[in-house]
């Protein structure tokens, strides 16, 4: 299978940066592409908590869906360090191009593999394809 | 894509890309390097990254990078964007997510042969006094006032508390405390980040570094730093951890708005900015400065436990070990510095992703004892190969805003790295070659494997031959932790 058939079918693959870790995430509707965005940066980043034991709220105003995506990844970033937790069922509960609601459910972090300081804006671009949404995430690690 | 044909030689290793290439480019680009390391730079997207820092608003004269130059997001590791106090912008992503990301070296009465048959036990020691990994906390936990103290006066903070001495202050760039910050402009979530973390190492290229003096190349500047063959040496490079992070994630969400607000254009988002001189930029500003403190305090405690850990491990071998500050210096930082400007002297924000100052003779800013030769510039290389000390010059003041290059600079991804390289082959064979190291993770140390670096003495071979930056000393690596 080819990494992209690969990537669309788990929703996200690694891809090449020189200096830090990018992401190609991919979705059929927005939801689907920052829950799969989320997903992919926690596969970066630690092993998958083994109970969900905790849920948490996230809200966010940005200027657009980049903005949004940047802010909604940042925001698990966040929570991920500062509540020592690691989140694997995203549910998007609302979603414009400028207001994120969701709910996200984790456990304690197991192991962490790796930090990532942020989720940058770098060549950050949903594009439509005939298959979906894709959008590459670079990460500062 | 740029290539080669695009830009003009303007001296040996000295390229210049037109403002004429672009038509949003204010001021040319600068690119420091030579045939081999400009041909790696033109295979990712470095240059047209450079390229980008020149259409920021007050840019002037020239933007830079360095020859350690490689991809990053915004401008590209190791460039330099001058912007007019007055007229121009400060940007977060030209600072980077990690502000004050630096090194230090300590240097010390001892000889690497006395301590190179003990080096196992040496970084061990140091790999359990050393907080270091992926998101460790440490044992320091700062209360609300004692956090706005770390924030608002960085190391003086640190030695008030008994890390370190006076002197340490005095080697170290701005003191360490950047003139400025203010705690208030920091976020309850980036101080919550940087409550339990100083004082660690982190991860990523973070270290803590033995090294042996191998060679001077100018004996009367090492004699001023205070360096001589065959000297045992410390490295330590870390920066402003989560706290940091997160001031940097904080204003890049929110100038998103100041750039519409001033009306600024940009060619990469990551760019954002604010004018120098607005509330926006202010605070940035006064936010930056404070997680700049917060890391050179963080590199004061370090280097305070590199210290215990050596007195301990030492102790009966060497009695006098003189574990002393040579310089610290900052490579992610904006700070205001003044330049001659069309034959006025000029307040600029000078920009440094990925470089080091690099203050020549008689600069106020360089320590007294050191004001006669220059400022050390210290370029860690790989785990292992070599890292340089330099002496900053008076053809950087004129050619470059007193900067030089940060390391030796990325050359592979960490993607590819890790599928090339294995950890566990990696130690064993830096150990046949006398280098003991431990890391966090073998995945992490692969992704750090020297391979996946430029080679550091062409880099500094650049800005030597160049007159930026002066070389005065290498040195080899003996022991490396990793986070």
């Amino acid at each position: 299978m080819s990494n992209e058939r690969r990537g669309m079918s788990e929703g996200f693959e690694e891809v090449e940066h020189t200096a830090d870790l990018a992401i190609r995430a991919y979705g059929r509707d927005m939801r689907e592409l920052f829950a799969n965005a989320a997903h992919g940066m926690f596969a970066l980043m630690a092993e998958p908590s083994q109970e969900p034991a905790c849920a948490r709220e996230v809200s966010l105003e940005a200027l657009d869906y980049e903005g949004l995506l940047v802010d909604w990844l940042n925001e698990l970033i966040y929570l991920h360090e500062v509540e020592g937790e690691t989140y694997s069922q995203f549910t998007i509960e609302t979603l414009s191009p400028t207001k994120l609601k969701a709910h996200v459910i984790g456990g304690p972090t197991r192991h962490k593999t790796r930090a990532i300081k942020a989720a940058t804006f770098h060549d950050l671009a949903i594009e439509e394809t005939p298959s979906g949404l894709v959008a590459t995430i670079v990460f500062d690690v | 894509m740029v290539s080669k044909k695009d830009m003009k030689q303007v001296e040996e290793y000295v390229y210049e890309i037109p403002q004429s290439f672009r038509p949003d480019m204010r001021v040319p680009a600068r690119l420091y390097a030579d045939e081999e390391l400009l041909e790696a730079a033109l295979k990712d997207r470095s240059i047209e990254q450079l390229i980008n820092t020149a259409t920021l608003p007050g840019v002037v004269k020239y933007t830079l990078a360095m020859p350690d130059i490689h991809q990053g997001y915004g401008p590209p590791i190791g460039g330099v964007i001058p912007s007019k106090t007055s007229t121009g912008v400060i940007s977060p992503g030209a600072v980077g997510y990690d502000v004050n990301c630096g090194v230090r070296l300590l240097r010390s009465n001892i000889l690497a042969e006395e301590v190179r048959p003990i080096m196992d036990e040496i970084v061990n020691a140091l790999f359990q006094g050393v907080p270091s990994g992926v998101g460790r906390s440490g044992d320091v936990r700062l209360s609300h006032r004692d956090m706005n103290d770390v924030l608002e006066k960085g190391s003086a903070w640190a030695v008030s508390q008994g890390y370190g001495t006076k002197d340490d202050l005095e080697h170290t760039e701005e003191r360490g405390t950047l003139a400025g910050a203010e705690a208030r402009a920091v976020s309850s979530k980036a101080k919550k980040r940087g409550q339990d973390q100083l004082g660690t190492l982190g991860s990523g290229n973070h270290f803590v570094e033995v090294g042996e003096v191998e060679a001077i190349y100018d004996q009367e500047v090492a004699e001023v730093f205070g360096l001589f063959e065959g000297q045992m040496v410390v490295w330590v490079h870390s920066g402003s951890r989560g706290l940091g992070h997160q001031v940097c994630t904080d204003y890049v969400h929110d100038l998103q708005q100041a750039v519409t607000k001033y009306g600024i254009e940009l060619p990469d988002r990551e760019l954002v900015c604010a004018p120098f001189d607005s509330p926006e930029g202010r605070d940035y500003f006064a936010a930056m400065a404070g997680a700049a403190n917060y890391a050179w305090a963080n590199r004061q405690v370090l280097a305070h436990r590199v210290r215990l850990v050596m007195d301990d491990v030492l102790a009966g071998l060497v009695k006098d070990r003189g574990l002393t500050l040579v310089y610290d210096v900052t490579h992610n930082i904006a700070k205001v510095e003044e330049y001659p400007i069309d034959g006025k002297p000029t307040k600029l924000v000078i920009h440094r992703k990925g470089a080091t100052r690099a203050f020549g003779p008689g600069m106020k800013d360089v320590p007294a004892d050191y004001r006669e030769v220059g400022q050390p510039v210290l370029i860690p290389g790989d785990m292992g190969t070599a890292s340089y000390v330099l002496v900053g010059t008076a053809k950087a003041m004129e050619k470059t805003f007193g900067t030089s290059c940060h390391g030796a600079g990325r050359v592979m991804s960490r993607r590819a790295a890790k599928e090339k390289i294995q950890g566990q082959e990696l130690q064993q064979e830096l150990a046949e070659k006398g280098i003991v190291v431990r890391g966090g993770s073998w995945k992490g140390l692969a992704e750090e494997a020297p391979a996946a670096y430029k080679d550091v003495d062409r880099v500094v071979n650049v800005v030597h031959s160049t007159g930026v930056a002066r070389k005065v000393a290498r040195v080899v690596p003996l022991g490396v932790i990793k986070g």
